[in-house]
């Protein structure tokens, strides 16, 4: 089963990094997304366990039997946001993106001198897309908690494009102290501090919520920080609406986060539950933005996942 | 061998109230030893925490642009010995 994984993820990645390339070696993005043809239907053929995960989570998302044409979309979506991710990464090709921002004000509402914002995300759509909105406001600072030892060659290849964005990074896979510090200073500096909260890693906190009519398991690390730190909570959701078209979604998720020492599981599993009855808000709204394409319910996974996934936050290990 | 000097006592003792660890007393931390991971069993929550606790009690904050970050949380002993050049009394 481990082996499987890594070398389902790889190939996503590696695919990715093929298409990044040729994008920039030959026509750019509209050249590139030609491609998103061909390589949407070798997925669909070639990789059965994607298919048939993602058959399995469209037809609870639709409400209805999940076809053929549907993962093919579902994939599509996906390579389409994965390619996109070299663009957002460039200042010059910013302007290319037609993004509507929701919320802008929830936001702002929360931000304050030397206390800094959580922004929640989850792989879902584009968490990069926030990427147009703090290109346009220097006065917000983004860092992005992820872990940069998962699909290092993506991350690598990522960076590359625009060494600014790794300084922007805080790496997960650092040492427990280290991760502690950055986010401290992170939130001392009243930085906006993205998270992605729908993948729980190995050995990290979980709790059980409901999520789509059955239990999953979510990270709670990110309740914790937001309660030490005293910290509040937006949702940051940027979903893809094809072409060149984004919707980024901010809701202000909680303006203050108390975790109590008597009682503290039983109030991180609350906070679990109200972010997947959010996300789950928005990705019945965008099913084929959806971009964990293995049994998300399943916990028999999670080891795997954890050394694995495309692009993994999770938390904090 | 892992005798503890009167500071990394205090230390360690903050470390047990701050994080109410109910499995590890303070004379049971080895000076030497990794404060956090698969031994201890303490991650970066708790990490975070022992940085607030650290930062109230001793009146200064540990920087994270500080290239000696890793070696500051490396033991309880680098800890200490970094608070007390630090610390502001």
């Amino acid at each position: 089963m481990s082996a499987q994984w890594r070398e389902r993820r790889e190939a996503g990645g590696r695919v990715a990094i093929w298409l990044i390339r040729a994008a920039g070696l030959f026509g750019g993005r509209a050249f590139a997304r030609v491609w998103l043809y061909p390589i949407t239907l070798y997925f669909y053929f070639r990789r059965t366990h994607e298919r048939r995960d993602s058959r399995a989570f469209l037809s609870l998302a639709l409400d209805r039997p999940a076809r053929a044409l549907d993962v093919l979309k579902h994939i599509h979506c996906y390579a389409a946001t994965i390619l996109d991710r070299a663009f957002l990464l460039n200042d010059a090709s910013l302007d290319r993106f037609d993004v509507r921002i929701h919320g802008l004000d929830r936001l702002e509402a929360e931000i304050a001198p030397g206390r800094g914002v959580l922004l929640l995300g989850a792989h879902f759509g584009s968490f990069e897309v926030l990427r147009t909105l703090t290109a346009r406001r220097p006065d917000l600072q983004l860092r992005v908690i992820m872990d940069l030892k998962q699909t290092r060659a993506l991350n690598e290849l990522l960076h590359a494009l625009n060494p600014a964005i790794a300084a922007n990074v805080i790496d997960a896979g650092v040492d427990p102290g280290a991760l502690a510090l950055s986010l401290h200073e992170a939130a001392r500096q009243g930085a906006l501090i993205g998270l992605l909260a729908d993948r729980s890693r190995a050995h990290e906190a979980t709790a059980a919520a409901e999520f789509f009519g059955r239990a999953a398991q979510f990270p709670t690390a990110a309740y914790q920080i937001a309660s030490m730190l005293e910290l509040p909570i937006v949702l940051a959701f940027g979903v893809y609406r094809g072409g060149n078209r984004y919707d980024l979604h901010f809701e202000t998720f909680a303006q203050e986060i108390r975790i109590p020492r008597q009682g503290r599981a039983a109030a991180l599993q609350a906070w679990a539950q109200c972010f997947a009855a959010r996300l789950e808000h928005y990705v019945r709204q965008y099913p084929y933005n959806w971009c964990n394409f293995y049994d998300f319910w399943d916990r028999s996974v999670d080891e795997q996942r954890t050394r694995n996934a495309a692009v993994s936050f999770g938390g904090v290990p | 061998m892992h005798q503890q000097t009167p500071a990394e006592h205090e230390l360690a003792s903050l470390i047990v109230s701050s994080l109410n660890l109910e499995h590890i007393k303070a004379d049971d931390f080895v000076p030497d030893a990794p404060l956090f991971g698969a031994e201890t069993g303490l991650d970066s929550i708790d990490a975070l925490e022992l940085a607030l606790a650290v930062s109230k009690r001793y009146g200064f904050q540990l920087r994270s642009d500080n290239a000696d970050n890793k070696r500051i949380f490396s033991s309880l002993r680098a800890l200490s010995q970094h608070i007390e050049t630090h610390k502001v009394s």
